[in-house]
């Protein structure tokens, strides 16, 4: 069957009833539900949001009713005659709106909300979760600033775009057993969350989760799984598909998160930055879902990869009567970015120095703390200073002058720093079992998914280069249930080669062990004495001597015919070590095991009579700590670029007064097209991160990290004026002219 | 997904055409002709139209047609975009072909179906306001061939259950020199911030306009002006923009202000283009 989403043409309105009526009177309909068939709220950090809305919607887009038909176009037609009467309330249409006193109340029992993460609602307000950074003095820090700048920067929401819309379908089987099929990165989320919600034994639920066409952070929330479940509830446990239009998936499933902030930097003469003052208000949207800790992300990282003694933040996850936002590709760190290095633009201009050089001399290293406090050591931090010198040579920064003119047209190249850390939960983990065959090939089982990172080709890499064989003796499936795959927290946050990769090492160390055991009894020396290589077991002193893994892989059978030993069967786990969390006055604590670092520049081309322009080049340098595929991490960084250019150039949804969206198809909401790429610059600097797998580092987010920045300093060195709004369209830099006058 | 039933027909004659719309219509079932299907998609999958019937006129061959005729270029209202500009017979058409919408859509949505269209860019127009064409039209009386201002005033203006077979346009009128400007928002593809066409004929240029309303329009009074060579240019411009026929469009795709501004710097480039040095 199939189920449909009626949504609330409202942003923000009390439901008075809904008459389901017309729509029931529709053949082929064989349910309808309201947010009355099960009120729950769910969520994580804070249970802030029914699957469909009870008593008010918050947002544009929610679903206030399901229907459920034998066909596609049935249930859709009857979702159209459901009739909703509203009173419509006052909007909330921005953060800063949403923290001025007096504004209307999003959420009216916040304090009621369950927590199930480390996060500080603030009742009575609409702040969803407020982060403190209180680190050194902040009087001195402003003391000893010779120079102090201030920046404004307002970053609005938008869509992750995937290809793939997000779908789910359920099914609960007569014995009670549920199986959830969507195309997720959370399938071992969406088991614990529809078992907690909807009180189902744990392992009664199974998630599979296909090959995934694109995610980018969307589709790490629990949405539809739980619609789909209710939908098949109602009809008697039958399987239930659900499956979003482009339309539906850019604004009621969750979208990107915005941003507005205020950054104030203080230096010395010579531009060693010594105080930074930071209010950032996130535009979360009408649940707070992981905006929560994508605020917080927002604090703890807020200096980015630069030294700062002195440091306050408050980093607020602001209630709106936007759509929801979730995870998105740099997790709340292409924002912070935005805010930061468009101040350290300000700054470098003020000093009259070398923006590259000003970012040299500041950059943070080994014997520095972070903002949370955390000690920096040559493990737990990549080289910035050296992905700064080297991106120098990348983009011939020395040898060529600020701006070029030419006629109408000037070119300028912007620069920026990055730095992200995970701010993943204390427990985040991940499990693997490799299991070898007859033929000494071997299954290989976890659950990273796979959204087109290329994930679980690095992860058979990195199996076959511990046991120094043919990767393509190793089977890995594209799918993953949850009730044969170890578990992975989420495929998320730049983690998954880091976590499932620590667990395949350490499964892979079980195996061995038991080859080493077994082979140590057929060639009759000690388990020590052995090396495993080549698809053999060998002695480490004489190589020749040794035995095939497929001879001992399930079990030795001795040429009389007696068998010892069975299958090998490796398996290993791995949990994130030393997280903490964090102090609520000072945020003292530990975020994430290490920062991955990097320096990036865009040159663009602007035509100074219409302030269109042309992107020529955008660099990325980047310490990945080890490169495990070059081809995927060239990808990677490159994707990340690609779309962060498209959101600083054009990508944003716009609202009219009442909160509606009015670009919800991609022909009106831009996205970067084939030919207007710039050329891509990619380059590594290696780093271990002694605690990851041959040392890597997560880099899957983080080429779209400071290209927002890196845009808006490449056309504000252009144009002359600062540009501190996204997205970056010719009519902004019009606009920012025409004010400016 | 479309949420609602209809019928599909597929005539093959353009009289089978007009007495399906008849019947249909009488029968209450709210008919729409069709060729390209694109817009109907579009509206029709947000339900914002709702129609019994549809009427494909794809199997029409007087509606297929694409061919110089003695001295007159036939185009057939069923014709896609993109073999309109393959086929290159009207150069300043193929380049407003060339910039409605993406290649895949191009493949479908036809001469016919973008003039007739709701929305509100519907550029293919533009060449044809400027080459004085004849439109040929199918109704219960037969067909009539009449000059496109007679019918094309902001949207076509057809009586209820006409529909447009052909444009007529003249041999000489093909070659003329012109200059077409699509400015967007951002990217190349999309509909306009200002599309301007421009073509000179006899030493007076004609211009018609996309995106700058919230209609597709040529204007006496605009080209009276920007033809005026006793004015220096800027002052031209400034004129033409006062005689604008409705509001300046503010939508999704740029502010009204923003679009005074592109309009007149477009204009600018359109005369520079064309006038005579």
């Amino acid at each position: 069957m199939h189920a449909k989403i009626a949504f609330s043409p409202h942003a923000h309105a009390k439901i008075k009833s809904i008459d389901t009526s017309r729509a029931w009177r529709i053949p082929g309909v064989k349910a309808v539900i309201t947010g009355a068939y099960y009120p729950v709220l769910t969520g994580s950090p804070l249970a802030d949001r029914p699957p469909i809305a009870m008593d008010k919607v918050r947002y544009y887009g929610e679903p206030v009713a399901l229907v459920v038909a034998e066909e596609e176009y049935i249930a859709e037609m009857a979702a159209l005659q459901i009739q909703v009467d509203y009173e419509v309330l006052p909007v909330v249409l921005s953060p800063s709106e949403a923290l001025q006193t007096g504004a209307p109340l999003i959420h009216e029992h916040l304090a009621a909300y369950e927590i199930s993460e480390q996060a500080y609602p603030e009742p009575g307000t609409n702040i969803a979760n407020r982060t403190r950074i209180r680190k050194g003095n902040m009087e001195e820090g402003w003391r000893n600033s010779e120079h102090i700048v201030t920046v404004q920067v307002r970053l609005p929401q938008s869509d992750h775009a995937a290809m793939e819309v997000r779908c789910s379908i359920a099914e609960i089987l007569p014995g009670g057993k549920v199986n959830i099929h969507s195309a997720s990165q959370s399938p071992y989320v969406i088991q614990k969350d529809i078992s907690r919600y909807f009180h189902i034994p744990l392992h009664e639920v199974t998630v599979h989760t296909p090959l995934v066409g694109g995610s980018y952070g969307g589709k790490s929330a629990v949405q539809l799984e739980y619609l789909a479940y209710l939908a098949s509830l109602a009809v008697g446990g039958r399987a239930v598909k659900l499956v979003n239009s482009r339309e539906l998936d850019m604004v009621s499933s969750p979208v990107h998160i915005g941003l507005e902030s205020t950054i104030k930097l203080g230096c010395t003469r010579e531009g060693k930055i010594m105080a930074a003052e930071i209010l950032h208000l996130f535009d979360g949207g009408a649940y707070s879902d992981r905006g929560a800790i994508m605020s917080r992300a927002g604090a703890t990282d807020c200096t980015g990869p630069y030294r700062i003694d002195n440091v306050q933040c408050d980093s607020l996850c602001m209630y709106t009567n936007h759509p929801y936002s979730t995870s998105f590709r740099g997790f709340g760190h292409p924002e912070l970015t935005f805010a930061m290095e468009r101040a350290m633009d300000r700054m470098a201009d003020r000093l009259n120095m070398d923006p590259l050089v000003l970012r040299y001399m500041n950059a943070i290293g080994p014997g520095d703390t972070t903002p949370t406090q955390t000690l920096l050591n040559r493990s737990n931090i990549g080289d910035l200073r050296t992905c700064i010198t080297k991106l120098k040579t990348l983009i011939d920064w020395n040898d060529r002058p600020r701006a070029e003119i030419n006629g109408h047209l000037i070119k300028a190249t912007g620069i920026c720093c990055f730095w992200k850390n995970s701010n993943t939960p204390t427990n985040a983990g991940a499990g693997a079992m490799i299991k070898f065959n007859p033929d000494g090939s071997i299954h290989l089982l976890c659950g990273a998914v796979e959204i087109g990172q290329g994930t679980r080709t690095a992860l058979t890499q990195i199996l076959a280069e511990r046991f120094r064989m043919d990767d393509r003796k190793i089977q890995i499936r594209m799918d993953i249930e949850t009730d044969k795959d170890p578990e992975l927290w989420k495929t998320v946050a730049s983690r998954s080669t880091f976590l499932v990769g620590n667990a395949i090492l350490q499964a892979a160390e079980d195996a061995i062990m038991q080859l080493k055991n077994m082979a140590s009894i057929v060639l009759q020396c000690p388990p020590a004495d052995l090396d495993v290589g080549g698809g053999r077991v060998f002695r480490k002193t004489r190589p020749e001597l040794g035995v095939a893994i497929e001879q001992i892989a399930n079990g030795y059978t001795f040429p009389n015919g007696n068998t010892i030993g069975s299958q090998v069967i490796g398996r290993g786990s791995y949990t994130m070590r030393n997280i903490t969390l964090l102090d609520p006055i000072t945020g003292r604590g530990n975020t994430g095991p290490e920062w991955t670092v990097g320096a990036q520049a865009v040159e663009v081309e602007l035509n100074t009579r219409d302030y269109t322009y042309r992107i020529v080049k955008a660099a990325t340098v980047i310490d990945a700590g080890r490169v495990i595929n070059p081809g995927f991490a060239r990808a990677q960084v490159t994707g990340g670029m690609s779309m962060g250019l498209s959101l600083a150039s054009r990508e944003a949804f716009r609202f009219n007064p009442n909160g509606a969206i009015l670009n919800r198809q991609f022909r009106t909401y831009k996205l970067i097209r084939y030919g207007e790429q710039p050329e891509y610059f990619v380059d590594f600097v290696e780093t271990p991160h002694l605690e990851a797998p041959y040392g890597l580092r997560g880099i899957g987010e983080h080429g779209l990290i400071g290209m927002s920045a890196a845009l808006a300093n490449s056309l504000s060195a252009a144009a002359g004026v600062e540009l501190n709004q996204l997205p970056l369209t010719p009519e902004m830099i019009w606009r920012t002219m025409h004010d400016s006058v | 997904m479309i949420p609602f039933d209809f019928e599909y027909f597929h005539p093959s004659t353009v009289q089978m055409a007009v007495d399906l719309f008849q019947n249909l219509q009488r029968q209450g079932k709210r008919p729409m002709y069709y060729a390209g299907g694109t817009e109907i998609i579009t509206f029709a999958r947000v339900n914002s139209i709702q129609p019994g019937a549809v009427i494909d006129l794809k199997s029409i061959p007087e509606c297929n047609v694409l061919a110089m005729q003695k001295d007159i270029l036939v185009i057939g209202a069923c014709v896609t975009l993109s073999a309109l500009s393959e086929a290159d017979p009207f150069p300043l058409l193929s380049a407003a072909a060339q910039g409605v919408a993406d290649q895949t859509s191009r493949n479908k949505i036809t001469l016919g179906g973008n003039i007739s269209g709701k929305i509100h860019y519907r550029e293919a127009v533009l060449p044809l306001l400027l080459a004085n064409s004849r439109m040929v039209i199918a109704g219960t009386q037969g067909i009539r061939v009449t000059s496109i201002h007679k019918v094309f005033n902001q949207q076509m203006r057809l009586t209820s259950g006409e529909f447009l077979v052909q444009v007529l346009i003249d041999r000489d009128d093909v070659s003329l020199p012109f200059a077409y400007f699509k400015k967007r928002e951002i990217g190349h593809v999309g509909y306009p911030l200002v599309t301007v066409a421009a073509l000179r004929k006899n030493d007076e240029m004609r211009t018609a306009f996309s995106g700058v309303c919230a209609f597709p329009f040529r204007s006496a009074a605009i080209e009276q002006v920007l033809n005026d060579s006793s004015l220096p240019i800027t002052a031209r411009i400034e004129r033409a923009t006062g005689k604008l026929p409705a509001s300046l469009l503010d939508n999704v795709e740029g502010s009204a202000a923003y679009r005074e501004f592109v309009l007149k710097q477009t204009m600018a480039d359109a005369v520079h283009r064309l006038e005579r040095r």
